[in-house]
């Protein structure tokens, strides 16, 4: 795994039909550099997930697609226009969720589901009225009342109301309980049956893993690694936790298990893709009886990413 | 003491995380008494030259509107005690008011607060450390303006007595914002309602001396109290035991209130509103929307500045008729045309709060864009260009509107009592004030469009038409230098031939920072 590999993972063949494609973005804070390079490529019809833990650089792509902020360099296609240019146009078909909504304080939540909603021309009434009460929503309230939670329910019926192609949304979650979460993670399911495209940016692992048909994992403002989950998982270990009867006296004898560890009779360790057959031959000599297999989970992937590389740079 | 545990470590936080907000203050008012000393032996270096200072200013109507009474202009320390006290006196409040509201109930609104109070701390221990540290910038305030003032060559009693006045003035006006904190269910609410309660006392207290009223009046405001300390002419301290126990009531009648207020909330409770969008779904409805409250005060406000002015002539023509050297350039003589010339003048400092008014319209609109709200609106379909003109629109309309309702209600009342008036020429007066308006609203629209960094500057364009509409005639300016007040430019509608081609020019300046305002809107990043 190298820190190169940017687009490798984009399906050949698919440059026909993007809703979003941006290569090398740059954008700099004074000497910070929030982009550095960024490439992100999203297939209409797709959910992509969109990875990186907080500062990453992930609502500044956002804003650079959205138009709000213009690159320093690199170019960025959305919908098949520029976004800094055809803001109206391009606006009309896309829908947005931001991180931490803050709401008018002297305007109700139905007031600003209807002002968001008009302004990008128009919102589905039957599907403004399902949703409201999918989630819950009290209309009557002021902004200034809302909570956290709420207030991200009326960014989230404004958007998800809207006749458009593209859904943008910026950790769209954050503040929701796990029942609404739930009710979101239906409706982009739903969304996505209608032929909408959805970049999901997030860092809740569990929700993207749920969600998203491909990935790109941010750091420090490149994109590090992109693919599905499959994809991205190639050339990874799996795990394996098992409670072993007869544990081996010294865990490193095992031949096809790596990174074996041993405490009492809980053994974890991890093995390569190919090699599970023989390590599962190896282990039941131990006289096996609990055992977990599985591919390594999103939270793997992007601790990799994160967490045990953190030196490298 | 439970009620305000950990009053001194937050105090000695907040105090340095505000001192950049605080110390403009302190230079602007220190300055405005510092300059007028150095500057009196410069302007008016002989006795002759003060001799027809005291003859035109101290019978000057339009100018102890704003400056009070001017009791003695022969000595520098008497020339800055009136025009350095009342509005270093505003000022001071002004600054109080800012920064009680601004740690207490602006925090309310953030969150931040939230993370404090769960800390080890007592119920009032906010609003406490928001008035002490008000307390203490007024005092530091008028210890920081005695020192420099003296340095410049003041007078050692009668500085301390003006510096006085002005840590006096913003200690009352810590209690009254920390009662106003307590009112209002949010921090614009609050700032509205104690800068109200200023904006009502100080105009009083205009009146009351422009009018040459009764001497016992001068107790009716808390500015006049402080003019009875009369710095330079008698430095009688009493009248600041009377401040100071005036601070310690409504400081106190604050910590009361907050007692039994609940977190977030105001005396006054959000009633819940419709469920649906109306006419605020449109962007042009949500800037009204956004803006009406605002906008209904200030029309109100000015409708009663055009009745208080307009009560105020008749007094000021017996004052005029009593044969003073009160003679505005270009006037005739005539008891009607210095009447009208002394209209003009109030229409020019209406127009200065007019912009004012309009200034602050349009640092609403960077307001809005710093809380993020600009965001989701500009991420639907909407240009920026309309979404600026939305707000311009009010901007450039509201205190045009507010001008005219002045000009409609002064020309009314001033024709009751002076026949000699013309209430059409006085609201054709008031029309002609507005291109003058609207350039300095076009200097702020230009600087939050282009380049929000330097928004400041909108403020200060208001602040050199003041300095040089009201005090550049004084000292004697070069012409080139009023004319950069854009309502030097402003001809009298009852001149024989009015010269109009200045306010063409101030009208196209005008046009030339609205087009920078929206050409820079388009380029630069939104947050």
């Amino acid at each position: 795994m190298s820190a190169a590999a940017t687009t490798d993972g984009a399906p050949a063949g698919g440059r026909g039909d993007a809703v979003i494609r941006a290569e090398g973005l740059v954008k700099s804070y004074g000497a910070f550099r929030a982009l550095d390079g960024l490439d992100l490529t999203v297939e209409r019809g797709e959910v992509h997930g969109f990875l990186g833990p907080n500062g990453a650089g992930k609502s500044t792509t956002i804003r650079v697609l959205l138009g709000l902020l213009k690159a320093n360099a690199g170019t960025v296609e959305l919908l098949g226009g520029d976004p800094w240019k055809d803001v109206v146009a391009l606006h009309r078909r896309l829908a947005y969720v931001p991180g931490d909504v803050t709401l008018w304080p002297g305007l109700t939540g139905g007031q600003a589901i209807d002002l968001l909603g008009n302004l990008r021309g128009g919102l589905d009434e039957e599907r403004r009225r399902d949703l409201v009460e999918r989630f819950e929503l009290d209309t009557a309230k002021r902004g200034r009342q809302y909570s956290k939670g709420n207030r991200q329910k009326v960014a989230l019926v404004a958007a998800l109301s809207s006749d458009v192609e593209l859904l943008i949304l910026d950790e769209p979650t954050s503040g929701l309980d796990p029942l609404m979460e739930a009710v979101f993670q239906e409706e982009i399911a739903k969304e996505k049956a209608r032929g909408r495209s959805v970049l999901l940016s997030s860092h809740i692992l569990s929700e993207a893993e749920a969600l998203a048909d491909r990935i790109s994992i941010i750091r420090s403002g490149k994109i590090v690694d992109v693919g599905t989950l499959d994809e991205l998982r190639r050339g990874t270990r799996t795990s394996v936790q098992a409670v072993l009867r007869t544990p081996p006296a010294d865990p490193a004898e095992l031949r096809f298990v790596k990174d074996a560890r041993l405490d009492g009779t809980k053994f974890t360790g991890t093995v390569e893709p190919d090699q599970i057959n023989e390590a599962m031959a190896e282990l039941s000599r131990h006289q096996i009886s609990a055992l977990t297999v599985a591919p390594p989970s999103l939270e793997d992937l992007f601790l990799r990413h994160y967490g045990t590389e953190d030196d490298r740079s | 003491m439970t009620a305000v545990a950990g009053l001194r470590p937050l105090l000695k936080v907040a105090l340095v995380q505000d001192r950049r907000n605080i110390a403009p203050w302190v230079v602007l008012i220190t300055a405005l008494s510092a300059s007028s000393v150095l500057a009196y032996a410069w302007v008016f270096p002989d006795e002759a030259s003060r001799r027809q200072l005291t003859a035109t200013l101290g019978s000057n109507p339009a100018l102890a509107l704003i400056f009070g009474p001017a009791r003695d202009l022969s000595t520098a320390d008497g020339f800055n005690a009136w025009r350095a006290g009342a509005l270093g006196a505003f000022f001071a409040a002004l600054m109080a008011v800012f920064i009680v509201i601004r740690n207490s109930r602006a925090d309310e609104d953030s969150g931040q607060a939230e993370l404090l109070a769960s800390g080890v701390m007592g119920r009032q221990t906010r609003l406490a450390t928001a008035m002490a540290m008000a307390a203490f910038a007024s005092i530091a305030l008028g210890a920081v303006s005695w020192l420099v003032t003296l340095a410049c060559g003041g007078g050692p009693w009668d500085s301390l007595a003006l510096s006085a006045t002005f840590a006096g003035s913003g200690l009352m006006f810590t209690g009254v914002a920390g009662i106003a904190a307590n009112i209002g269910s949010d921090a614009r609410t609050a700032n509205t309602l104690a800068v109200a309660v200023l904006g009502v006392a100080f105009i009083v207290r205009g009146y009351l001396d422009a009018a040459q009223a009764a001497p016992w009046t001068a107790w009716l405001t808390p500015f006049g109290w402080l003019e009875e300390v009369r710095p330079a002419s008698g430095n009688n301290p009493w009248p600041l035991l009377a401040a100071v126990a005036f601070a310690a009531l409504t400081a106190g009648l604050a910590l009361a209130l907050n007692r039994n207020r609940d977190f977030g909330m105001g005396l006054i409770a959000p009633k819940p509103g419709p469920g649906r969008g109306g006419r605020e779904t449109t962007v042009w409805g949500l800037a009204f929307r956004l803006n009406r409250g605002s906008v209904i005060s200030w029309l109100i406000a000015f409708a009663a500045l055009g009745v208080v002015f307009g009560f105020l002539a008749g007094p000021v023509s017996d004052v005029l008729g009593d044969g003073s050297a009160f003679l505005p350039t270009g006037a005739s003589a005539g008891s009607s045309s210095m009447l009208f010339a002394f209209l003009v003048q109030i229409l020019q400092i209406v127009a200065i709060i007019a912009a004012v008014f309009g200034v602050q319209i349009v640092m609403r609109i960077y307001a809005e864009e710093t809380d993020y709200r600009v965001e989701p609106l500009l991420a639907a379909s909407l240009s920026r260009a309309k979404y600026l003109a939305s707000n311009a629109v009010i901007a450039f309309a509201a205190p045009a509107i507010a001008l005219l309702i002045t000009g409609a209600v002064l020309g009314v009342v001033v024709t009751a009592t002076e026949p000699g008036i013309s209430a059409g020429e006085v609201f054709g007066q008031a029309a002609a004030t507005i291109p003058a308006v609207w350039v300095l609203v076009a200097l702020a629209l230009a600087a939050v469009g282009a380049r929000p960094d330097a928004r400041l500057v909108g403020w200060l364009g208001v602040v050199a038409t003041f300095a040089l509409t009201l005090l550049g005639p004084l000292f004697r300016l070069w012409d080139w230098v009023l004319g950069i007040s854009p309502l030097h430019h402003v001809p009298s509608v009852t001149a024989p031939h009015p010269d109009w081609t200045g306010l063409l020019i101030v009208a196209l300046v005008g046009l030339a920072f609205t087009t920078v305002a929206f050409a820079g809107f388009r380029r630069r990043d939104i947050l």
